[in-house]
């Protein structure tokens, strides 16, 4: 079963139009969205809960349709957002007490582990947190009600590397389990590599790309070389070219490359970097 | 929506348990004042605002847009703040009714007439304090719902001044209209039921 799809869905704002978004997210993966500040991931996410109201489309979570009552499928939904909508006074004893009462899976036990294993201060109000320790908190909560699909957006951003490495992690452990599913968002995009199943590259409201990491990886590899020996490559082997001081760079198509030449191998962020670029 | 109850509890006790315990005192001292309408409005006016207060703060915390990502409806949302305004309201009007009937009875002065038409007069100062701007502040937002808010205020102390400027000596008396009382309540309570329900539409259509 898909833990989450997305079919032809709109929603636009003015200035913004998320167009005909497509995905779909199987269970037992992490799906990565990717994309500028304005690129519609948290658009999408609010869509996702309903949050916002879709213009068209479809979006079925955990096999139910968004609009069928939402209360019951948020049971089994985790969602850490780029702030965690905390109210200032309440502290995270409080905090676990109030979830209590609203989640009907929510298991103290678990929750109390994550404030310690995350080093989260029980008895200091909210205000106090850092940025760091109150998305620990958002993914504590996010975490203690056995959900079977977390959206995640920007959740790791404002984390140092140590506490960012434990919550990488921790999600890939939770994804151990086959029935659980993870759409994250982050601007953080290595992360992203090192978390994720699927890639989404989103910008301007358009889906511009969504494909396996690993076939991503393998599918395209970055050449350097001069200009002379890039214009001589088929044009639909080079998706985009940028020149430099010590000559010029490409990202290409591996199988449309003649064998023989050197490629170097193409992080995530650098496909990223030159997708965008080529989309502008 | 126990859980929407227990954090606008956890608010209250730290944001509004000064406002909370004047209102508690101001009606003790109602006791000793006669007729004073002060005495016995005010506490329920400061405690009819404390509902609009808490909703402000979820607003400035983000609590509104989190909480559309847990299992709550918005129509649980809005009823939550309903309902715990009716307990606030009930925790101070409980105690008012209880020490003005003790001090008619000790003056002599009680009537049935008199004693329930300000019991309604309070039930609906009580509850048109919030009912008025909620759905407002439900559609549009903490900012411009406060300005429906200080609208309804300027309403209601004009309307004051200019119904004893008007009617002077010749108010109504109540004890020619038995069915005041129960009129007013009412009216406080259908005020407050339509409110509910339009803040629940009106909530409903919102983004977050």
């Amino acid at each position: 079963m898909n833990a989450l799809e997305i079919k032809d869905l709109c929603k636009t704002f003015p200035g913004f139009t998320l167009d005909h978004l497509n995905l779909t997210l199987p269970a037992g993966c992490i799906l990565g969205l990717v994309g500028e500040n304005g690129a519609g991931k948290s658009t999408t996410i609010k869509l996702i809960l309903d949050m916002l109201h879709k213009d068209s489309g479809s979006i079925t979570i955990l096999g139910r349709d968004n609009q069928d009552n939402i209360r019951l499928t948020k049971e089994d939904v985790g969602v850490v957002m780029d702030e965690v909508g905390i109210p200032e006074c309440l502290n995270a004893k409080q905090v676990g007490n109030i979830m209590k009462l609203t989640f009907r899976n929510w298991d103290s036990a678990v929750y109390n582990g994550y404030l310690q294993s995350l080093s989260i201060p029980t008895d200091k109000p909210f205000k106090n947190f850092s940025r760091g320790n109150k998305m620990k908190l958002g993914i504590a909560i996010a975490l203690s009600h056995d959900p079977k699909l977390l959206l995640l957006d920007e959740a790791t951003n404002g984390l140092d590397p140590v506490v960012r490495d434990q919550v990488v992690q921790m999600l890939s452990e939770f994804t151990r389990d086959e029935s659980h599913a993870i759409l994250i968002s982050s601007h953080i995009v290595s992360d992203l590599e090192k978390l994720c199943d699927y890639i989404a590259f989103l910008h301007k409201g358009k889906l511009l790309l969504c494909e396996e990491k690993d076939v991503l990886l393998g599918k395209y590899g970055i050449l350097h070389g001069t200009a002379a020996q890039i214009a001589e490559l088929a044009p639909e082997a080079v998706l985009h070219k940028q020149g430099s001081a010590y000559g010029v760079e490409a990202l290409v198509i591996r199988d449309a490359v003649p064998s023989g030449m050197s490629l170097s191998p193409v992080s995530i962020e650098e496909l990223f970097v030159f997708i965008i670029k080529e989309a502008k | 929506m126990k859980g929407l109850l227990l954090k606008d509890l956890y608010m209250a006790v730290k944001y509004f348990r000064v406002y909370f315990l004047l209102a508690l005192a101001v009606a003790a001292a109602s006791f000793f004042v006669d007729g004073n309408p002060f005495y016995i409005y005010y506490p329920c006016f400061v405690c009819g605002m404390i509902p609009l207060s808490l909703q402000s703060y979820d607003e400035k915390s983000k609590w509104e847009t989190f909480c559309q990502a847990l299992p709550y409806t918005k129509a649980q949302v809005v009823s939550g703040k309903y309902i715990f305004g009716l307990a606030i309201q009930l925790l101070v009007i409980l105690p008012i009714a209880a020490s003005q009937a003790f001090r008619m009875h000790q003056s002599g002065t009680f009537s049935w007439d008199i004693y329930l038409t300000m019991m309604g007069s309070l039930v609906a100062m009580g509850f048109a304090v919030s009912a008025i701007p909620m759905p407002f502040i439900f559609r549009y937002g903490v900012e411009k719902g406060r300005m429906a808010q200080y609208l309804m205020i300027a309403i209601f102390c004009g309307g004051l001044v200019a119904a004893s400027i008007w009617f002077g000596e010749a108010l109504p008396d109540v004890r020619t209209f038995p069915a005041l009382p129960l009129l007013v309540f009412l009216a406080a309570a259908g005020l407050y039921a339509l409110s509910w329900y339009l803040s629940i539409v009106f909530y409903r259509k919102r983004e977050v």
